[in-house]
């Protein structure tokens, strides 16, 4: 797999090329102004068909800019964008048949109900189908409020029928602002689940904005990092984890007698050479931090020797401590 | 043309309406004022005309003079009593461009809760993602405002007419209304203007953010109507067929040039970045 780093100065020359796939959505060196203001500054990457991208960042970024630029309802001051082979300022419409979007505030209309809602959709998307919009209500958990007006729907049953109308016209392509936001567990597990199964299924690539970070991790394949309207780095979590490495740290579960205060570190000598720092947690667990992930089998060894060891995570090599690594990282440049 | 999203986005615009009452109540009390409660004062205006009233009755009187020789001074003339004039001229002649407020504030209404509505309520987003062109949006809703002004209108002026010659027949013991006139008004001037409203409120909402402001600025429109209505009763213009068919030509290419500039002007980017925040 490829990992580009595109730190400042992103550009058409250095954009990652895709390995075993066709881009669905090219974006190249693309730039937008608010006046003064750049909200999106060179920024460029390219989504594979099938594939589900996250597109990650902080308030402020750039993400929603860039997800209107791909919809052609914002105009880039530079840079070159394709959506299924559509460039969304000159072939709009086509681009909008093409792609189902999630806005954050969802746009639906308050004054209608759920139903209501969808049918009007259906016919603004050229839905053939009549039964579409009862069977989404009925997947996405909404029959018993269909007839309901949705300015009185909670937020949780806005974002559900807000997707629900991203997939009414069966698109390739979806673009997702925030789509678990206001959702309760249930709701959340079923949109990734749903969202995964569209691309494994349906081949739906995908491009999702989120900042629950670890949610994202169980459906997206790649990320794309940005901030301040610049792509920091994408890839892989592994990949982005490699190219910004941290310290290795793991949590034990163990009976091990540390003779520390809760909140003090401790720093020792796990034998062999292994230095730590160790620090107490609630629940018999012990957070070590370790030089680097070959030293966790030498340390369980070690405590499994005087102790008993029921559980070992890895910490660190999650999206949100790669994430922090990147943003801070950034922050320090 | 995506004829059935217009359909669609008009059948929206137009329900919507009755769910919000900063809509539809300026929609209806207008017309009933100026369909019930209008002739009923011009009835008791004309009563009051009665004994000593001579100076009220001079007005009237110099009014007559000053207009041009037609079928409707010829049918003023017959009447025998001053009384049954004041009825008969206040109804046919001096009510019209009271009357020709309620298309224009009508269109002015829902045109403006049309457009400034949708953001307000966050909706334009959803909207201008979808995969319908500019022209269909925009005829939609062009549709939505004109369809219930026109209706408003008309229903309005059958009401009018209705309690026009109800009130009037214990003077004139025959049908008043409406004089020929009218033909040009309800027929011409009526949709012409209405058209007008929405076009001028189109503009505005577009760079307005409230429905509040909008609806201020919209009421600007009156204005014209107000300089026509003191031509009216100074003499200065009156509002004869040949008039109004002129006003209502007029209305009709300024209308054609409008939309040519807005159809020309519509930008789906434009408005996305100015009206969604």
């Amino acid at each position: 797999m490829h990992q580009v780093r595109q730190v400042n100065s992103p550009g058409i020359s250095r954009l990652p090329l895709l390995q075993g796939g066709v881009a669905v959505i090219r974006v190249e060196a693309v730039t937008k102004r608010y006046g003064e203001q750049k909200a999106v500054d060179g920024l460029s990457f390219q989504v594979a068909d099938g594939e589900i991208l996250g597109l990650i960042g902080p308030n402020g970024a750039g993400k929603t800019t860039t997800i209107r630029m791909l919809c052609g309802v914002v105009r880039p001051d530079a840079g070159r964008i394709m959506v299924g082979g559509y460039d969304p300022e000159e072939q709009g419409d086509k681009v909008r048949s093409a792609i189902g979007v999630l806005t954050e505030t969802a746009a639906l209309y308050p004054n209608l109900s759920g139903i209501e809602n969808l049918r009007f959709f259906a016919d603004l998307y050229g839905v053939d189908d009549p039964h579409r919009p009862d069977q989404l209500i009925d997947e996405f958990g909404l029959a018993e409020h269909k007839n309901k007006k949705v300015g009185k729907y909670s937020t949780g049953m806005k974002k559900r029928l807000g997707l629900a109308k991203a997939l009414l016209h069966r698109p390739s392509i979806l673009l997702l602002d925030e789509p678990t936001s206001g959702l309760d567990p249930a709701g959340i597990d079923m949109v990734l689940k749903e969202i995964a199964r569209l691309s494994r299924e349906k081949g739906v690539t995908v491009v999702l904005c989120s900042h629950v970070l670890h949610q994202l991790e169980t459906v997206c394949r790649r990320y794309v990092v940005i901030k301040r309207g610049q792509a920091l780095a994408q890839g892989t979590l592994s990949e982005l984890a490699k190219s910004h490495p941290g310290p290795c740290v793991v949590e034990v579960e163990t009976d091990y007698p540390l003779e520390i205060e809760k909140d003090s570190v401790f720093e020792g000598d796990a034998g062999g050479g292994i230095g730590f720092q160790a620090k107490r947690l609630p629940n018999a667990l012990i957070q070590f931090t370790l030089p680097s992930r070959d030293e966790v089998p030498k340390l369980v060894r070690k405590l499994s020797q005087t102790a008993r060891v029921y559980s070992v995570t890895l910490k660190g090599e999650d999206l949100q401590s790669v994430y922090f690594r990147l943003t801070e990282g950034a922050n320090n440049e | 043309m995506n004829r059935r999203a217009v359909v669609a986005i008009a059948r929206k615009d137009i329900k919507s309406i009755t769910a919000n009452i900063q809509v539809w109540l300026p929609m209806l009390i207008l017309p009933i004022v100026f369909s019930v409660l209008l002739p009923a004062v011009v009835v008791l205006s004309a009563r009051a005309s009665q004994g000593d009233t001579a100076q009220f009755m001079q007005v009237i009187s110099g009014m007559l003079e000053r207009l041009p020789e037609s079928s409707l001074t010829r049918i003023i003339s017959s009447f025998e009593t001053d009384q049954q004039k004041v009825a008969y001229m206040m109804l046919n002649y001096f009510l019209s461009p009271f009357f020709l407020m309620i298309p224009l504030m009508a269109a002015s209404t829902v045109s403006i809760d049309s457009f400034v509505g949708e953001k307000e309520r966050g909706t334009f987003e959803g909207l201008l993602l979808t995969p319908v062109s500019m022209r269909s949006i925009f005829t939609a809703k062009v549709l939505a405002a004109f369809l219930p002004a026109i209706v408003v209108s008309l229903v309005s002026f059958v009401l009018f007419a209705i309690c026009a010659n109800v009130f009037t027949w214990p003077i004139l013991g025959r049908i008043s209304f409406p004089h020929i006139n009218w033909a040009p008004l309800v027929l011409l001037v009526m949709p012409a203007i209405s058209v007008f409203a929405i076009l001028i409120n189109v503009f505005i909402s577009a760079r307005v953010t409230t429905f509040q402001a909008g609806y201020q600025l919209g009421a600007l429109l009156v204005l014209p109507l107000v300089a026509i209505m003191i031509g009216q009763f100074t003499g200065f213009m009156l509002l004869d067929t040949r008039v109004l068919l002129a006003v209502g030509i007029i209305l009709s290419i300024l209308d054609y040039v409008l939309l040519r500039i807005i159809v020309r002007k519509l930008d789906r980017a434009w408005l996305f970045e100015s009206q969604v925040r």
